[in-house]
């Protein structure tokens, strides 16, 4: 099981230079069959590079079973399989609301961002999302809160056990594919922080202003 | 399938018990009588045959949760671990098919619950985490000396018994005035099961799914949840994670006194760490002094909801009671609060809560508690309570606050207390119950008893 992450506070990973030099390196060795602006390009950058992958930065880990985490964030990508008709009707589902899921999406609380992409002539489709905390904290929630909007959805998926099955998770994990780059500017801020900070950011520009009068 | 009663009851307070209480264990019904007394031992199992032959003199006197609303006899209960259930000779197939949290052990999911620093495993009390905690034997009783008796028959059974050991005995009981180690009267609110008989309190709630508490019946999403196998083993059975916390009396004074000049003060805001008066009554229905009587009275002490208080201006959303059971509260997360209970059966052992100790000696004088938190997902609430309800504040949209009274705090802690125009936020939150052990240990059926001890 890869689950070595810890919630709060955000584990830093520093390279030794010694380290750094043999990555960079590799990279260096990869790169002797890129294309000329391939090599030209690394070779402008890689000054910058080394002190970059030298320097202590957060660490991406684990969000559980699968997925990626930085800080308080996960990420969940997946590809599925469709059954017949499936990109049909999730796609007239997805246009009805112009693609846009606010409202009862917002509900969940902790979701960042969603997204749809339909591949291979309507025959597989990528989800990709993420979201708060390790991805499946909330999960019997949405069986008893949401479950016919998650299988409205995901009865378009082939293979696909219906929420209330004991073997949903499986299917996702079974789906699930690890992001192995990633990148989220404020790693530490969930979405109910950032409703908070919103919250407050409003209240003291009101006391400023009227202060600053 | 399982085979699932059907006719579980939609509305127990009319209804006579649908549970199979006879084959239930009572402690997961029964709660503490006022006061209370008992004794918690735990046993290893050196050889397989001696464990067996223990489970078979224990057994008759285990009792069920037949009569479960009457407290009047003691009672023994009995619960045993991953490791228990591997030194009984349980096959392999079988601990496969209990849920990966439990076999492990409460240590090895110290990062999904959150144990870390003060509250890290490593800092345990032996023999907690070592993997020696194999049989949890619980005596419980409304007298010193009905608990003296039932516990005598409980050594019979144990005591000089070769391949048997003996880790630790440990007394428990409420203090006086029935008060826990931070000076509160405490386990008022408990869920309400449906098909268990019972009378719900007023303020309980609606009844919840049986199948949440006990193992073999539908839960709240209408399917009875995975149980171990054979089904003789789970049927009937639940688990239970034992937590033993140090309270650091010291550090709580120190904090009451460095926040609130005058009695009243340090008691107004005693109460709004956890959302009760010492007494026990809710701020909701005492909001500005205690009252006493209110607190004393099973029909009106937890008779209350928040809609008059979405925003925490009489219980702060980050108190106690209102995390660990948010009623009506509006969360910033999607929950289904009724999916995050639990069965509480705390055990107070050691010094009585002192007002007047304020040192650090204070702090280890040994006292606090067992809690005993009885769930047919137990590992999966507890460690859902921790992260999200306990060392955490975003599902109420209070940051990184974590819960005053049980949370592990780091760096300069905070606690808001919404009043108007202005919150008050208070720094300095300590830890005050420092987690010393943790066990999590299945409770099986009788018949599961029987099973277990009748393996080749």
């Amino acid at each position: 099981m890869a689950t070595t992450t810890t919630q709060t506070p955000m584990r830093t990973g520093s390279t030794q230079p010694a380290d750094a030099q043999q990555k960079i390196q590799k990279l260096r060795d990869l790169f002797a069959d890129a294309p000329e602006l391939g090599k030209k390009a690394l070779e402008s950058v890689i000054a910058e590079l080394t002190s970059q992958v030298s320097e202590p930065r957060a660490k991406v880990e684990s969000a559980g079973r699968v997925g990626a985490r930085l800080g308080q964030r996960s990420e969940l990508t997946m590809i599925v399989p469709l059954v017949p008709g499936g990109a049909k009707r999730l796609r007239a589902f997805l246009e009805m609301l112009d693609g846009n899921l606010s409202g009862g999406a917002d509900k969940v609380g902790t979701l960042h961002d969603m997204r749809f992409v339909f591949l291979d002539n309507d025959t597989k489709m990528l989800f990709a999302t993420s979201f708060d905390g390790d991805w499946d904290v909330y999960i019997d929630d949405f069986v008893t809160k949401i479950p016919d909007y998650l299988d409205l959805m995901d009865s378009a998926w082939e293979g696909w056990p219906g929420i209330r099955s004991p073997q949903a998770k499986d299917y996702l994990v079974k789906h699930q594919i690890t992001a192995v780059g990633w990148y989220v500017a404020n790693p530490d801020l969930t979405v109910a922080e950032i409703t908070r900070l919103k919250r407050i950011g409003k209240a003291v520009d009101e006391f400023l202003d009227k202060i600053g009068n | 399938m399982l085979p699932v009663k059907e006719s579980v009851s939609a509305n127990p307070s009319t209804d006579a018990p649908t549970l199979e209480l006879n084959e239930i264990q009572a402690t997961v019904l029964r709660p503490r009588p006022a006061p209370y007394f008992g004794t918690h031992v735990l046993l290893r199992v050196d050889d397989d045959r001696a464990g067996r032959e223990l489970l078979r003199r224990l057994t008759p006197h285990v009792d069920s949760a037949a009569n479960w609303w009457s407290a009047a006899d003691p009672w023994l209960s009995v619960a045993i671990s991953c490791a228990g259930l591997e030194a009984l000779g349980v096959p392999r197939a079988s601990l496969e098919s209990f849920p990966e949290a439990f076999r492990v052990g409460m240590a090895a999911r110290a990062r999904q619950l959150g144990d870390e620093g003060v509250n890290d495993p490593k800092n345990w009390d032996r023999p907690f985490g070592t993997g020696d905690v194999h049989i949890g034997l619980s005596a419980f009783s409304d007298s010193e000396e009905k608990r003296r008796r039932v516990l005598a028959i409980a050594r019979e059974q144990y005591e000089n018994f070769s391949g048997i050991r003996v880790l630790a005995s440990q007394n428990f009981g409420a203090q006086p005035g029935d008060l826990n180690p931070l000076g509160y009267k405490d386990g008022i609110d408990q869920p309400a099961i449906e098909g268990s008989g019972d009378e719900p309190l007023p303020g309980r709630g609606r009844p919840i799914k049986a199948g949440e508490f006990i193992l073999g019946y539908p839960g709240e999403a209408g399917v009875p949840l995975p149980m171990p196998q054979p089904d003789i083993l789970g049927r009937n059975g639940t688990y239970v994670g034992l937590r033993k916390y140090q309270s650091r009396v010291g550090a709580f004074n120190r904090f009451l006194h460095a926040n609130g000049s005058t009695e009243d003060e340090r008691e107004l805001l005693a109460a709004k760490l956890v959302g009760r008066w010492r007494s026990g009554a809710p701020l909701t229905l005492a909001p500005d002094v205690d009252n006493p009587a209110l607190g004393a009275d099973p029909q009106r002490n937890n008779d209350f909801n928040y809609a008059n208080d979405p925003r925490g201006r009489q219980v702060p959303l980050g108190s106690h009671i209102r995390r660990m059971n948010p009623r009506d509260t509006e969360l910033a997360r999607l929950t289904d609060v009724n999916l995050h209970r639990l069965i509480r059966r705390g055990t107070t052992y050691g010094a009585p809560y002192d007002p007047n100790a304020l040192s650090e000696q204070d702090d280890e004088v040994p006292r606090g508690a067992y809690f005993l938190f009885i769930s047919a997902k137990a590992m999966a609430t507890i460690e859902f309570l921790q992260r999200e309800w306990i060392n955490d504040g975003n599902f109420i949209g209070a940051g990184n606050e974590r819960d005053p009274i049980i949370g592990r705090q780091e760096g300069d802690a905070t606690f808001t207390i919404p009043k108007e125009p202005v919150r008050r936020r208070v720094h300095g939150i300590d830890t005050f119950n420092v987690l010393r052990g943790g066990e999590y240990l299945f409770i099986p059926s009788l018949s599961a008893l029987r099973w277990l001890s009748e393996l080749r």
